[in-house]
This record gives C-alpha cells, sequence and structure tokens, in this order.
C-alpha cells in the first residue's frame, strides 16, 4: 500500500522536474543566448502555452502527498517555513513576470520582466535542487518528525553543489528544449549553447555522484547501481545527438538523463519521504504513518484517470500548437 | 500575538485576494466561450473582435489568479500542520482532483486560446473557450467540495491516534452541504462576471466610444446579471441557508443577530449587533419572517445564540455584518439589474445616461458581495476549522512562530499589492484600447 504511495508522489513530482523543468530551464538559459527583444519573446513563446499546464504538476504533487502522507506533508512544509514561502514567492514571481510580460508593447517593460523572470527560475531551480540534497543527506527531526535545523544547516555543501547541479542540469534540458521547438538562428545558437553547458553538466555529475556515494553508503538496494550508468549512459548520447542535430533525440536523453537521477534520488531515500540526519537515526517514513486503503485507492484513480484524460488531450494541443516558432 | 491568529489573519487575507481572480475566471469564462463560439462560427470580424477583447482581460485575471493561487494549497502545510496531519487523508482528496481534472484542462486550452496564431477564431478555439470555462467551474466545484467537508464532515472514520481517514470520496463529492453552496458560489461568480461585461460597455456607451458593441455588452451583461441576481436569492441563497439552518443552526443565530431563542423569529434588516449585551442595537424588523425563511413557517422555533454554550458561538459582528452586506447587495443587484432590462425591453435604456452610470460604478461591488458571502462562510464556522471535530486553534503549525507568519504575510501583502496595482493598470489598459482595435498578444509571435 504505502510503496504504492510513494511510486505514486515520487512520479507526480518527477513529472514536474522533468516538464516544468524545461520552462525553468529556458528561463535560466535566455539570457545568454537570446540577444534581442524578438529573440526573448520566442524563447517564451516556446514555453509559453505549456508552462502553466507543466505547473499542475506540481500542485498535483502537493496535493498527492498532501492525500497520501499528511505527516511527511505538514512536517516538511512548516519546519521548512521560510525556505518554503521563498519557493512560493518566486513561483509566483516567475508566473507573473511570463504572463504580464506580453502586455505592453514596450522594450522597456519587456526587458524588466525577462530579467525577473530568469532570475527567479535560476533561483526556484537552486532552491529545488538544496532541497533535493538535504532530502538526499537527511535532516535532524525531532520526535514526532518536525524539522529541528537552521539554515545554516541547510545550506551545507552538499546540498549546494546539487542546486548548482541542478542549475546547470535543467539549463541543459531548456536549452535542448528550444533547439528542438525554435528555428533558425536562435535555435542552432540554443544547441550550441546546450553543446558548451554539457561540460559542466558531465563534471558536475560526476562529483555529484561521488559525493552521494561518499555520503549515502551502503545504498539499501542493488539495482540502485544501474541507476547511475543509465545517467551516464543517456548524457553521453545526449552529446552524440546534438551534435548531430538531432533536437528530438537530444531532448528525449536529457529526460532519461533527469528521469534516471529522480529515481536513483527516490530510491536512495526510499522508505522515507524525510529522511533524518545523520543516517541510520530513521526519519518520517511511508510506514509510519501509511495511506488508509480507501485514500490509496482514491488518489491512485485519480491520478491515473487523471493521465490518461491528459494524455488523451494533450497530444491534441500540443500537434496544433508544438509547430516550430521563427524570430521574424 | 497568538501564532493562530497570525495563521488566521494570512490564511484570510491570501485567499480573500486570491478570491478576487477566481470570480473574474468562473464569471467571464463563459462569456469569452459564447463570444468565441460566435465568432468561430458566425465569422463575423465584430464578434471575432470582441472575443479577443474578452479573451486578453480574461487572460491577466486567470494569470493573476494562478500566481496567488499558488500558495493557497501549501499554506496548508506550511501554516496549518495540524491540521494536515488529521484530516490531510479527506481533504488531500479533492485538491488531487482539483488538479488531474480541472486545473490541467483550464490551464492546457487557456495556452490555446492565448498563444495561437492569428487570423479568425476558428472551431478549434471556440471548443478550447468552453473547455476552459468547464475547466475553471470544475475546480470551483473541486474547492468547494473541500471547504463542504469542512462545513459539514461526510464520510470518514477517526483512527485511534485521532487521525481522520477516508471512508467514502464519493459521501464527500455528493455531500449534503456541497450542491447548494457549490450552486451559489457559482451564482456569485457569474453575476459579478454579468456585472462586469455590463459595466465595460456601459463605459463606451458612457464616453460615446464603440457604442454598437457598448450596447451588445450591456444587453449581455444586464441580462446575466438579472438571471443570477434571482438565482442568487432564490433557489441558491434560500437553500444554503436552510442548509446552515439544518447543519449550523448557531451560524445562522449569528449571521441573523438573534440572541434569544424565539417562536416566530423577526428578521433583522439593519441593526448593530452587541455582544457584551446580547441584543441587537437600534434594529428594524419584519416580524416572524426568519422563521419562515427559515422553516417556511411564520411560527416556527428559531434557536437563538443563547441555545449554545458562549464558547461554540462565532465572532457574531462580522458573520452578522457580512451576511448583511451581502444580502443587502444582493437585493440592489437584482433591483438596477430588473430595472435595466425593463428599460431595454422599453428600448430607453440607451437614453438613460443615469442608468449607465449605476451599471458602471456597481462594477466592483459583486465581488464585495463574493467576499461578504465566504466570510459568513469561514468565520461563521468558527471555533471550528472541520465543523465539530477540530478546533481552529488547535490547527496550526507547531514549529511556525507568530513572527515568523507576521513576516511573510507583510511579504505577502507586499507582493499582492504590487500585483494588485498591475492587474488594475494592464486591465484599464484593455478597457481603455477597447475592442475596436482588434489586438492579439501578438507579440508572443515575435
Amino acid at each position: 500500500m504505502a510503496i504504492a504511495g510513494f511510486i505514486v508522489v515520487a512520479f507526480m513530482f518527477t513529472m514536474y522536474v522533468l516538464l516544468d523543468g524545461y520552462d525553468l530551464g529556458v528561463a535560466a538559459i535566455a539570457p545568454t543566448i537570446a540577444r534581442s527583444d524578438r529573440e526573448r519573446a520566442a524563447m517564451i513563446a516556446s514555453i509559453g502555452p505549456f508552462w502553466n499546464g507543466n505547473e499542475v504538476w506540481l500542485v498535483g504533487a502537493g496535493a498527492a502527498l498532501f492525500a497520501l502522507f499528511p505527516v511527511a506533508y505538514a512536517s516538511s512544509f512548516s519546519g521548512f517555513y521560510l525556505p518554503f514561502i521563498v519557493v512560493l514567492w518566486l513561483l509566483m514571481f516567475r508566473g507573473i513576470a511570463l504572463e504580464l510580460r506580453n502586455h505592453l508593447p514596450s522594450e522597456l517593460w519587456h526587458q524588466f520582466w525577462d530579467v525577473a523572470f530568469s532570475l527567479s527560475s535560476a533561483l526556484l531551480i537552486v532552491l529545488f535542487g538544496v532541497a533535493l540534497g538535504n532530502l538526499l543527506r537527511g535532516v535532524p527531526l525531532d520526535a514526532a518528525g518536525y524539522f529541528q535545523g537552521t539554515f545554516a544547516f541547510l545550506l551545507n555543501p552538499y546540498a549546494l553543489l546539487v542546486g548548482v547541479f541542478a542549475l546547470c542540469a535543467l539549463a541543459l534540458h531548456g536549452a535542448a528544449f528550444v533547439a528542438l521547438r525554435v528555428d533558425g538562428d536562435l535555435g542552432e545558437r540554443a544547441r550550441r549553447g546546450a553543446l558548451r553547458l554539457w561540460w559542466a553538466v558531465l563534471i558536475l555529475y560526476l562529483a555529484v555522484t561521488a559525493y552521494t556515494f561518499a555520503i549515502r553508503a551502503p545504498l539499501s538496494a542493488s539495482w540502485l547501481f544501474a541507476m547511475p550508468v543509465l545517467s551516464l549512459a543517456a548524457l553521453l548520447d545526449l552529446r552524440r545527438c546534438a551534435a548531430r542535430g538531432h533536437a528530438a533525440a537530444a531532448f528525449v536523453e536529457s529526460s532519461f538523463f533527469i528521469v534516471t537521477l529522480l529515481t536513483a534520488s527516490a530510491g536512495t531515500i526510499f522508505p522515507y519521504l524525510l529522511p533524518a540526519f545523520p543516517q541510520g537515526r530513521g526519519g518520517v517514513s511511508i510506514f509510519a504513518a501509511a495511506p488508509s486503503s480507501v485514500a490509496l485507492a482514491c488518489a491512485l484513480t485519480v491520478t491515473v484517470a487523471g493521465i490518461v484524460i491528459v494524455g488523451i488531450y494533450s497530444p491534441l494541443v500540443w500537434r496544433r500548437m508544438g509547430g516550430k516558432i521563427r524570430v521574424e | 500575538m497568538d501564532p493562530v491568529l497570525a495563521d488566521r489573519l494570512q490564511f484570510a487575507f491570501t485567499i480573500m485576494f486570491h478570491y478576487l481572480f477566481p470570480i473574474g475566471t468562473m464569471g467571464l469564462a463563459p462569456f469569452v466561450a459564447a463570444f468565441s463560439w460566435k465568432a468561430a462560427f458566425k465569422l463575423d470580424e465584430e464578434s471575432a473582435r470582441i472575443a479577443r477583447f474578452w479573451t486578453r482581460i480574461f487572460a491577466i485575471n486567470f494569470a493573476a489568479g494562478v500566481v496567488t493561487g499558488i500558495p493557497m494549497e501549501f499554506q496548508f502545510g506550511t501554516n496549518w500542520a495540524a491540521f494536515s496531519r488529521r484530516s490531510g487523508s479527506v481533504v488531500g482528496q479533492p485538491l488531487a482532483m482539483e488538479s488531474m481534472f480541472a486545473f490541467f484542462l483550464e490551464s492546457v486550452f487557456l495556452g490555446v486560446l492565448l498563444y495561437r496564431r492569428g487570423g479568425l477564431p476558428t472551431a478549434f478555439t471556440a471548443w478550447s473557450a468552453v473547455l476552459v470555462c468547464v475547466g475553471s467551474w470544475l475546480s470551483g466545484y473541486f474547492i468547494v467540495a473541500t471547504n463542504a467537508w469542512m462545513q459539514h464532515p461526510v464520510g470518514y472514520s477517526i483512527a485511534p491516534d485521532g487521525t481522520i481517514r477516508l471512508v467514502s470520496i464519493w459521501a464527500l463529492l455528493f455531500s449534503p452541504f456541497l450542491g447548494w453552496q457549490f450552486a451559489h458560489v457559482l451564482t456569485g461568480a457569474l453575476l459579478a462576471g454579468g456585472f462586469i461585461v455590463a459595466g465595460v460597455g456601459a463605459y463606451y456607451l458612457l464616453s460615446r466610444r464603440d457604442e454598437a458593441i457598448g450596447r451588445r455588452f450591456v444587453c449581455a451583461g444586464a441580462i446575466v446579471g438579472l438571471i443570477f441576481a434571482i438565482v442568487a436569492i432564490f433557489p441558491t441563497g434560500d437553500r444554503n441557508s436552510e442548509d446552515e439552518t439544518a447543519y449550523q443552526p448557531v451560524k445562522l443565530a449569528a449571521m441573523e443577530g438573534l440572541f434569544e431563542t424565539t417562536h416566530g423569529a423577526p428578521l433583522a434588516i439593519i441593526g448593530m449587533p452587541d455582544v457584551a449585551t446580547r441584543r441587537l442595537i437600534d434594529p428594524i424588523f419584519v416580524p416572524d419572517f426568519l422563521s419562515f425563511l427559515a422553516y417556511g413557517n411564520f411560527r416556527a422555533n428559531v434557536k437563538g445564540l443563547n441555545a449554545y454554550a458562549r464558547e461554540l458561538w462565532p465572532p457574531v459582528e462580522i458573520t452578522y455584518y457580512a451576511y448583511h452586506v451581502m444580502v443587502g447587495l444582493g437585493t440592489i443587484f437584482f433591483a438596477v439589474t430588473a430595472l435595466a432590462v425593463a428599460l431595454l425591453r422599453l428600448g430607453r435604456l440607451w437614453r438613460s445616461r443615469w442608468m449607465l452610470w449605476l451599471l458602471m460604478l456597481l462594477m466592483p461591488f459583486p465581488y464585495i458581495a463574493n467576499e461578504a458571502g465566504w466570510t459568513v462562510s469561514e468565520v461563521g464556522r468558527q471555533p471550528w476549522i472541520i465543523y465539530g471535530l477540530m478546533r481552529t486553534a488547535e490547527a496550526g503549525s507547531p514549529t511556525v512562530g507568530a513572527g515568523e507568519t507576521v513576516f511573510t504575510l507583510i511579504g505577502f501583502a507586499g507582493m499582492y499589492f504590487l500585483l494588485g496595482a498591475l492587474f488594475l493598470y494592464l486591465v484599464l489598459r484593455e478597457i481603455g484600447i477597447g475592442p475596436a482595435s482588434g489586438v492579439t498578444l501578438s507579440s508572443v509571435e515575435g
């Protein structure tokens, strides 16, 4: 029961990172590859019809966590109160920037929102990365499962390294997306940007993987050893595809890279939703307050039915809206 | 400061500010759909311009609704951890349904409306507008379902550790409290939508520009406004109060300022409740009418606040005033739209500039009535967060202090002030540009 619930929640968070990840990545990389107001507008148009739907995965994942593991939901969100509220503010700011940018035909207005958009998105990625890093490393918890640490604790070298890695990996994901969706010079520049970023991602990936093994050894399950191999394969193939100009294949590899990383992370913390620090001290486990069979059946049905319905109409919309964007 | 008071202030502020936008979304969505539909199938240029105009305003409204909506769900976890721990298994479900069934639909198809490539609207955009409308209403349904459960919990069991567990999702989705509450909420939004459309039209007529389009807006808005002004009073408002009478009689007593249990209870039209002396100061009554409204019988016995322990009373003054503001405004809305439609029938509306002024100036008031209605519902539920099951005082987050909450409240206030100013500026600017220009969000296409 509890395991199925864990998979639902992990799946929804993974979908969020995969989908909103490219929105955030496009924003983070925009200042380095777009050279004019029109090019920035084209980058925003590439994600415009999709970002809102992508962000729904975060709300859905939050609701699934709420419904299935209320204890973990309550203690993590209230425990990390201020960082969490900052994330909410950044999410709001990102949305405002993206949506309001095009409502005035003024270049000054555009410039302000473009900078706000890129900054808030980049910060969001770093904060999500830091959060993931702390999840992997564990956090100090009291007996009831509430967070007992400090800001200084959360900003440890490992979590910061994961934050920087996340920034580069999602920027690469965003660049791969722009290369896929935007035609001409801008698309080409995104492709070359992706190739340059690739080196940073590779180095950081190796560093983070080694660091993770160092702090998490021994791993709880042997299949987890397969994940870094798959990630590395995806990353290497991503370079090959991008270098040859296979934009779609490169984006798929980038997605696969992210999925393997998140699967590895979920597998590493399992069966905890909020592992304690130092490790071996338990944490908020999925079995501690396992969801009832009714709650689980309901959440599972909603998730599966939702995915089926979305799966029916999204491709339709994608086909209509997903054509190449040209900068005029 | 008491940490829970800080939490309540923050929740009240963020939800009331957020709710301004769903009112517009749920209320304008059918207009956007109807205008897009007309534009797509009649293919006249004027309808296409009108459709684009309302889509632009809808888009600004929708964006503000989305960004202010994000914190709402997560606030349950950040500020109301004890509540979430106990009730998450139930409350999380309709929220998950909202994301998967409503929110996706709404956002995906709004993307189509906003980012379609120029030209006349097509059948595809018309259908998208309809689906956006369905999505926004469904979204409202799941949220009101969550609230209805907190008003009148059903379909649950209580585990040995006190956790509330879901037993039947169907009981929750078809709760006896939910039907009329949702109908009333939706009616309030549609009423607001009618007043917005009529008000914008009246503005064009008063400033003697875009007059043909302005007349279409006033016609459509006033008729929709009248229909939903009636529906807001009867049946939805009436039935909603009957449900309150049945399930939360103490709320009804506070709404009406009825301190003493009375046979043939009078309805207070005006009056100031004084909790210390337990009476209404300077009231104007309609004799026996409250008994009739609550039970359909002029001599029925209506329980007053004195029938309940003092600690179970909601804050009487806020509940009473909010209720009277809502009902008073509702009556005004009915009177004005009825008169406007009568003038329209007589063919004298376009000459009656005073009526056009009235329609324009009334635009903000449905927002006040909607917010007041929710205030009755939520403040009137106190001291409970889940009626009869959990008190608000024990629902906060043990690790979050009042100082932190006040700090973030100020942050939200600053952010929302900025957003509110931007929203007003952009919407007023769109109204200033007007439908005739036929502008699209063309810069999007680069």
